[in-house]
C-alpha cells in the first residue's frame, strides 16, 4: 500500500515538475524572442505577415489572424520546435507506400535499370541478344511483376509528391523550410544514378530530424549517409594501409635505417605489400571530391582559408568511409565478402565501424600521419580521426561566418548586411553551432525587420507554387502536376546537378523564360486548368459574390497577399477590369473550352491515370452539376483576376 | 557579379529616351558608363553545341578500321571499309579512319573540309560515371565539382559586348543544362511556340492577362522583376514577328522528326530571326549502348543517323548564315575497346567529336589514336585520352567567338590548342 502511494506521489511530483518546466519554458521563450518590429515601424499585423512570408511556404487565408491570436513569440517557438501535430498530413501521405522504406528495402524493391536487365538476363527471362524492342519490354515488365520489382521512377514520383504535400499542408512549416534549406546546402541529386535510391531516406532521416540541432551533427550525419558518400564519391576513396605493428619510421616510408636482418625482411615485405596495394588501388585510389566540397561548400566556404594540401590530407583522413553492404541488389558485394571472411563478431576488434548504412573499412584507410589546417593527425587514427576532422571543420571560425551568411541570405535578403552576419556568427561560435540559436539571433535582429528586408526575397519556383496553392486553400490530388510546373519555372527539384545546390538569389530564379512561365502558372492554376488541383474561390470570400469586378480585385488581392501595399497593383489592373468587353470575351472563350475539371474524387494522385476521354466526361458532368445561379462569366472573371494576381510581381516576392 | 544587361529593342535612341524621362535604371547606367555600349546584335558569330549524353562509342562512329586489335576485340560489332563484307562498308576518310555507314550525311562536309573530327578526345579525369564526367565536361573543371558555373555561361560572359537581347545564350532543353549554370543570362526554351502568355483554350483571356502583366511588371519597385519583365515582353514581341509554328526550312533542308532535329530546327529559326543569339546548346540521348549496339543497323546506327542528318539539315538550312555558325558535338567519355557479353560496350575513356563550320580546319581526323594494343590502352581497356576536351572547346570558342581569356573559360587549364580551326 505504501509502495503504491509513494508511486502516486512520485507521479504527482513528476507531473508537477513537468508543468513547472513547461512554465519555465514559456518564460524562456519570451526571453528568447525579442522581436524588434515596433522599432522598425511595423504593426503586429505586418510583423505576423513578415514572419509568415519568411518562415512558412506562404500564408493561408486567416493565418495572419491566427498568428496574432497565438502571439508572435509563441508561434515562433512552436515553429522552432517543429513538433505540432500533423494528422491531416499523415493521412494524406498514407497513399505513398515507399516513402518510409529503408535504403535496404529500396534497394530490394527498386533495382536500377541496368541492374534489372542484368537480373533478367541472369534469370533467363530475356535473352542477352534481344534486349531491345517492344517484345523485350513486355518480357521485362512481366519479369518485374513476377519478382515484385518496381520501376525507380515510381520511387522518385512518390518522394516528390510527398514533398509537395508536406510543404503545402504541414503545420510545422519552418521545419519543412529548413529541411529544404539544409538539403540544398548539403545537396545530392537524383540525376546521379548511384545515389538516387538513397535520396528519399537522406532527406527523411539525415536532414529533416536535424534541422534545428547542432551543425556538427548535420555535417557528421551527411558525411556518413549513403547518398552523400555516393554523390561525392567518397565511398570509393581508398588509401594505403600499413600494418600498425611496424615500427613508426616505416609509416613515414623511412626504410633505410633498418637495424637487424629480421626487421629488414619484415619491412621489405610490408613495403612490397604497400606497392601491391597501391597498384590494386590505382583504379579507385584517393578521391578528393568529398573532402574538397565539405570544406568549400558545407563548412568553411571557398574563401575559408584552406589549401590544396589541406584538401588532399583531409581526403586521406576520410579514406575507408563507405557504405555498409545492403540488400541483395545493393552496393557492397566486395565488402560483404570481406565481412564474411573476417566474421561479423571480429569487425570491431579489427577497427571496423558500422553504424546503420555507414561503414568504416580500415583496410581501405590511409593510416599514415596527416596535417589539416595546421592540426596534426598522428598515424593510426582510424575512424576517429575522421570524426575529429569533421568536428573541427564544423566549428571553424570560417564556418560560423559562412553558414551564418547563407542562413541570412535565405531568410533576410539576397545581400544581408555584414553586421547581421557577424552577430549570427558570434552566436554560432558561442553556442557551439546551435542552429536554433543562430536563427533566434537572426529573428531578434533589427536587420531582419528592416525595410531593406521586407518583401525583398524572390520566391523560388517551388515556393511560388506552394504559396499559391496555400493562399487558395487548394486541394491537391495530383501533386506531380505542380512538380511539372515548378520544373518549367526553372527549378527541377532534386535534380540540381552541382553540389552547390540551387543558388539562393532572385537573379538566378528570374529570367525571361522562367518569368513568363510564372505568369502562365498563375493563369493556369487560377482557371483550374492544372489537373488535380482544385479550390473554391467563392468559399474564400465566405461565398459572397463580389459586387463588381473592381470589388473582386480588391478582395482577392488582399486575401492572397495580406498586409501588402496593393494600391499600385490594383490601380494597374483596373484597365483590364474596365475593358467593356471583358465579360463577353471571357464568356465566349469559356464556351469554346471544357469547363474547369473537378477531380476531387480521384483517389490516386497520379497524372496519367485518367485518360482524356474520361476527363472530358467528368468535366461535362461537373458542368451539369454546377450551381446554375453561378454565372460562368463571373467565375471566369474571378479566375482571370486571381491568375493575374498570382503572376504579378508582388506575388513573386516574399 | 552583375552581368545582366537590359534589352533594348531600339538601341541608342530608346536609351536616350529613358534617360530623359528621369531615373535611368541602374543596369542601363552601367552600360552607358562602361566602355561597351549595348549594340545591335546582327552579324555575330554563333556557336552551337550538341551534347551526346550517355557516352558515344567513338570507335564505332569513326573506326580506325586498319587496327587488327580492334577487330579482334570486337568480333561481332567490328565493321570494315571493304566492299562486299557482311556489313555495309565504312566510309573511308583517309585510309585509316572510316565513318559509320549511317553517317553518309557527314561525308560531303568532310570532303569539302568543312568538318573536322577529333579522335582520342576526353577528360583528364578518369571517372567512368556518366554523371561525374558530364558534370566535369560541362563545368569545364575536370577535378572540381564545386565550380558553380558552366563553361558556356562563362563563354557568354566573355563575349565582350553587351548584347541587347535576352537570347544571347539559349538552350533548347526543358531545364537549363549544367553548361549554362551561372551569372550570365541564359534561357532554356523547349519549344519556341510556347514562349508566350498562355491560357489553354482561352486566347482572349491570355491576351488580356498579357496586357495586365506588362503593366504590372512595368511599375514594380523591384528592379530585377521590372527589367526581366520588360525583357520577357520584348522577347515575346520579337518572336511574334515570325510565325514560329509554321517555320519552313530553306534550301530543301529536311530535319529528321526527332528531338535533336526539332531542337536544331528551332536554333535555325532563332538564328534567322536575328534575335542576338551567340551561344546555343542542345542535346541528344541514347548513347549508352551496353546492349546490342548493332553494326550498320541497330541502336547505334539509328543514333548516328539522327545526329548526322539533323546536323546536315541544320547546315543546309543555314544557307547564307553558314559563315556565322560553327557546330560542335561533345560526349562525356567513350566506350570500352572490347565489346562486352551483351553485344554492346561499357564505359570507357576517350571518344571523338565533330566540328562543322566554314572556319574549321576540316577534312582531317585530328588527335592521336595509337594502335589499340593492350599496353596503349588506358587501364588496359580503353582508348586513351590524348586530347583534353578543353583544348578543343577553347579553340572553337576562341577562334569562332573571339573569346580569348582561357583562364576564365577553363580555369586550371594550361594546355595547348591543336589546330582544329583555321
Amino acid at each position: 500500500m505504501r509502495k503504491i502511494r509513494s508511486f502516486y506521489i512520485s507521479i504527482f511530483a513528476f507531473s508537477l515538475a513537468l508543468v513547472f518546466s513547461s512554465f519555465v519554458r514559456v518564460s524562456n521563450d519570451r526571453e528568447k524572442f525579442n522581436l524588434p518590429y515596433k522599432q522598425a515601424g511595423l504593426t503586429p499585423q505586418q510583423a505576423a505577415a513578415h514572419l509568415l512570408s519568411r518562415f512558412t511556404y506562404g500564408a493561408k487565408p486567416g493565418d495572419v489572424a491566427d498568428v496574432l491570436k497565438i502571439g508572435l513569440e509563441k508561434w515562433l517557438n512552436q515553429q522552432f520546435e517543429g513538433n505540432l501535430k500533423d494528422d491531416d498530413l499523415t493521412a494524406k501521405l498514407k497513399v505513398f507506400d515507399a516513402i518510409n522504406l529503408s535504403n535496404t528495402e529500396v534497394e530490394n524493391l527498386y533495382p536500377r535499370n541496368a541492374q534489372l536487365v542484368r537480373f533478367a538476363v541472369r534469370d533467363g527471362a530475356v535473352h542477352k541478344d534481344s534486349v531491345n524492342g517492344k517484345a523485350y519490354r513486355n518480357l521485362l515488365a512481366a519479369y518485374m511483376k513476377e519478382k515484385g520489382y518496381r520501376p525507380q521512377q515510381d520511387l522518385y514520383r512518390q518522394f516528390i509528391n510527398q514533398k509537395i504535400l508536406r510543404a503545402t499542408y504541414t503545420n510545422n512549416q519552418f521545419r519543412e523550410l529548413m529541411t529544404d534549406f539544409w538539403f540544398n546546402h548539403f545537396n545530392v541529386a537524383l540525376s546521379k544514378n548511384q545515389c538516387a535510391s538513397y535520396v528519399p531516406a537522406y532527406e527523411r532521416d539525415v536532414i529533416r530530424p536535424n534541422v534545428f540541432g547542432s551543425f556538427e551533427n548535420l555535417v557528421l550525419s551527411t558525411a556518413k549517409s549513403p547518398a552523400m558518400l555516393m554523390y561525392l564519391d567518397n565511398f570509393t576513396s581508398s588509401g594505403t594501409n600499413v600494418p600498425m605493428s611496424l615500427p613508426d619510421d616505416m609509416m613515414m616510408g623511412n626504410a633505410k635505417n633498418a637495424a637487424n636482418p629480421q626487421q629488414k625482411k619484415a619491412r621489405a615485405a610490408a613495403l612490397q605489400k604497400m606497392q601491391a596495394n597501391k597498384k590494386k588501388n590505382a583504379k579507385s585510389g584517393l578521391n578528393e571530391n568529398y573532402a574538397r566540397e565539405v570544406m568549400e561548400l558545407h563548412t568553411m566556404g571557398v574563401d575559408g582559408g584552406y589549401t590544396q594540401s589541406d584538401v588532399t590530407q583531409a581526403a586521406r583522413i576520410l579514406t575507408g568511409w563507405t557504405l555498409a553492404p545492403m540488400g541483395d541488389n545493393g552496393y557492397g558485394a566486395p565488402i560483404k565478402k570481406m565481412i564474411e571472411n573476417i566474421g561479423e563478431a571480429n569487425l570491431a576488434k579489427r577497427g571496423f565501424v558500422r553504424e546503420g548504412d555507414f561503414m568504416f573499412v580500415p583496410n581501405r584507410h590511409d593510416n599514415g600521419e596527416k596535417t589539416v589546417l595546421g592540426k596534426k593527425f598522428p598515424a593510426g587514427g582510424g575512424y576517429e580521426e575522421g570524426v575529429t576532422l569533421l568536428k573541427m571543420l564544423a566549428h571553424h571560425k570560417a564556418t560560423a561566418q559562412f553558414i551564418s551568411g547563407k542562413i541570412a541570405t535565405r531568410f533576410v535578403s539576397d545581400h544581408p548586411p555584414k553586421s547581421l552576419i557577424d552577430q549570427m556568427a558570434k552566436t554560432f561560435t558561442n553556442s557551439k553551432g546551435d542552429i536554433a540559436a543562430v536563427l533566434t539571433a537572426m529573428v531578434n535582429s533589427p536587420e531582419f525587420w528592416s525595410t531593406n528586408a521586407l518583401r525583398e526575397k524572390t520566391k523560388s519556383p517551388f515556393e511560388l507554387a506552394i504559396s499559391a496553392v496555400r493562399s487558395l486553400d487548394a486541394k491537391i490530388n495530383q501533386p506531380y502536376q505542380l512538380y511539372t510546373w515548378i520544373n518549367k519555372m526553372g527549378q527541377q527539384m532534386y535534380y540540381y546537378q552541382a553540389p552547390t545546390g540551387f543558388p539562393d538569389r532572385g537573379q538566378y530564379w528570374i529570367n525571361t523564360g522562367s518569368l513568363l512561365n510564372r505568369m502562365n502558372f498563375g493563369l493556369a492554376l487560377a482557371s483550374q486548368k492544372i489537373p488535380g488541383i482544385s479550390f473554391n474561390l467563392a468559399a474564400m470570400n465566405n461565398n459572397h459574390e463580389p459586387e463588381s469586378a473592381e470589388a473582386a480585385l480588391k478582395i482577392y488581392s488582399k486575401l492572397l497577399m495580406p498586409e501588402r501595399k496593393l494600391e499600385e497593383t490594383i490601380a494597374r489592373l483596373k484597365p483590364m477590369l474596365n475593358d467593356p468587353n471583358l465579360e463577353n470575351k471571357v464568356m465566349q472563350a469559356a464556351e469554346k473550352t471544357a469547363p474547369p475539371m473537378q477531380m476531387n474524387t480521384m483517389a490516386n494522385e497520379d497524372a496519367n491515370i485518367m485518360d482524356d476521354a474520361e476527363k472530358m466526361k467528368k468535366g461535362k458532368k461537373a458542368l451539369a452539376n454546377a450551381n446554375p445561379t453561378q454565372k460562368a462569366g463571373t467565375v471566369n472573371m474571378l479566375s482571370q483576376v486571381v491568375g493575374v494576381i498570382i503572376g504579378s510581381p508582388e506575388f513573386q516576392r516574399k | 557579379m552583375t552581368s545582366r544587361r537590359g534589352f533594348l529593342k531600339a538601341g541608342g535612341l530608346a536609351l536616350f529616351g529613358i534617360g530623359l524621362s528621369g531615373g535611368m535604371p541602374s543596369f542601363l547606367a552601367d552600360a552607358v558608363a562602361g566602355t561597351t555600349t549595348p549594340a545591335l546584335f546582327k552579324k555575330r558569330k554563333i556557336m552551337v553545341c550538341i551534347f551526346q549524353r550517355g557516352a558515344m562509342d567513338g570507335l564505332m562512329a569513326v573506326t580506325p578500321f586498319t587496327d587488327q586489335y580492334l577487330k579482334a576485340a570486337r568480333p561481332s560489332i567490328f565493321m570494315s571499309a571493304a566492299q562486299g563484307g557482311k556489313n555495309k562498308p565504312l566510309i573511308d576518310l583517309d585510309g585509316k579512319f572510316g565513318l559509320h555507314p549511317s553517317m553518309t550525311a557527314f561525308e560531303p562536309m568532310f570532303r569539302e573540309k568543312r568538318m573536322a573530327i577529333v579522335h582520342g578526345i576526353g577528360s583528364p579525369n578518369n571517372t567512368r560515371s556518366h554523371f561525374d564526367a558530364q558534370d566535369f565536361m560541362e563545368s569545364g573543371t575536370p577535378f572540381k565539382k564545386g565550380t558553380a558555373s558552366g563553361w558556356l555561361n562563362r563563354a557568354v560572359g566573355l563575349l565582350g559586348h553587351d548584347a541587347a537581347t535576352p537570347f544571347q545564350g539559349v538552350s533548347l532543353t526543358t531545364s537549363l543544362p549544367r553548361s549554362f549554370y551561372g551569372d550570365h543570362p541564359a534561357v532554356a526554351i523547349n519549344n519556341l511556340a510556347d514562349f508566350n502568355i498562355q491560357l489553354k483554350g482561352n486566347q482572349a483571356g491570355a491576351n488580356l492577362a498579357s496586357k495586365s502583366f506588362e503593366d504590372l511588371y512595368d511599375q514594380t519597385s523591384s528592379g530585377l522583376l521590372k527589367n526581366t519583365g520588360k525583357e520577357s515582353f520584348d522577347a515575346i514581341k520579337m518572336l511574334q514577328k515570325t510565325d514560329t509554328k509554321n517555320y519552313k526550312p530553306e534550301y530543301n533542308a529536311v530535319y529528321p522528326n526527332t528531338a535533336l532535329g526539332n531542337s536544331l530546327k528551332q536554333i535555325a529559326q532563332l538564328i534567322k530571326m536575328d534575335v542576338g543569339m551567340e551561344v546555343a546548346f542542345t542535346e541528344s540521348g541514347g548513347w549508352d549502348t551496353h546492349f546490342n549496339q548493332g553494326t550498320d543497323t541497330g541502336i547505334f546506327a539509328r543514333n548516328v543517323n539522327d545526329l548526322s542528318n539533323s546536323m546536315m539539315a541544320f547546315w543546309t538550312d543555314m544557307g547564307k548564315y553558314q559563315d556565322e555558325v560553327t557546330v560542335m558535338t561533345m560526349t562525356e567519355f567513350g566506350r570500352t575497346v572490347a565489346q562486352n557479353g551483351t553485344g554492346g560496350t561499357d564505359h570507357g575513356r576517350a571518344s571523338c567529336n565533330f566540328i562543322l563550320g566554314n572556319s574549321v580546319n576540316g577534312g582531317l581526323v585530328h588527335g592521336v589514336v595509337n594502335p589499340l594494343v593492350k599496353e596503349n590502352l588506358e587501364d588496359g581497356r580503353d582508348l586513351a585520352v590524348t586530347t583534353d576536351f578543353r583544348a578543343v572547346f577553347s579553340e572553337v570558342a576562341d577562334k569562332h567567338l573571339g573569346i580569348s581569356n582561357d583562364q576564365v573559360l577553363f580555369p586550371d587549364w594550361q594546355g595547348k590548342q591543336i589546330g582544329v580551326m583555321k
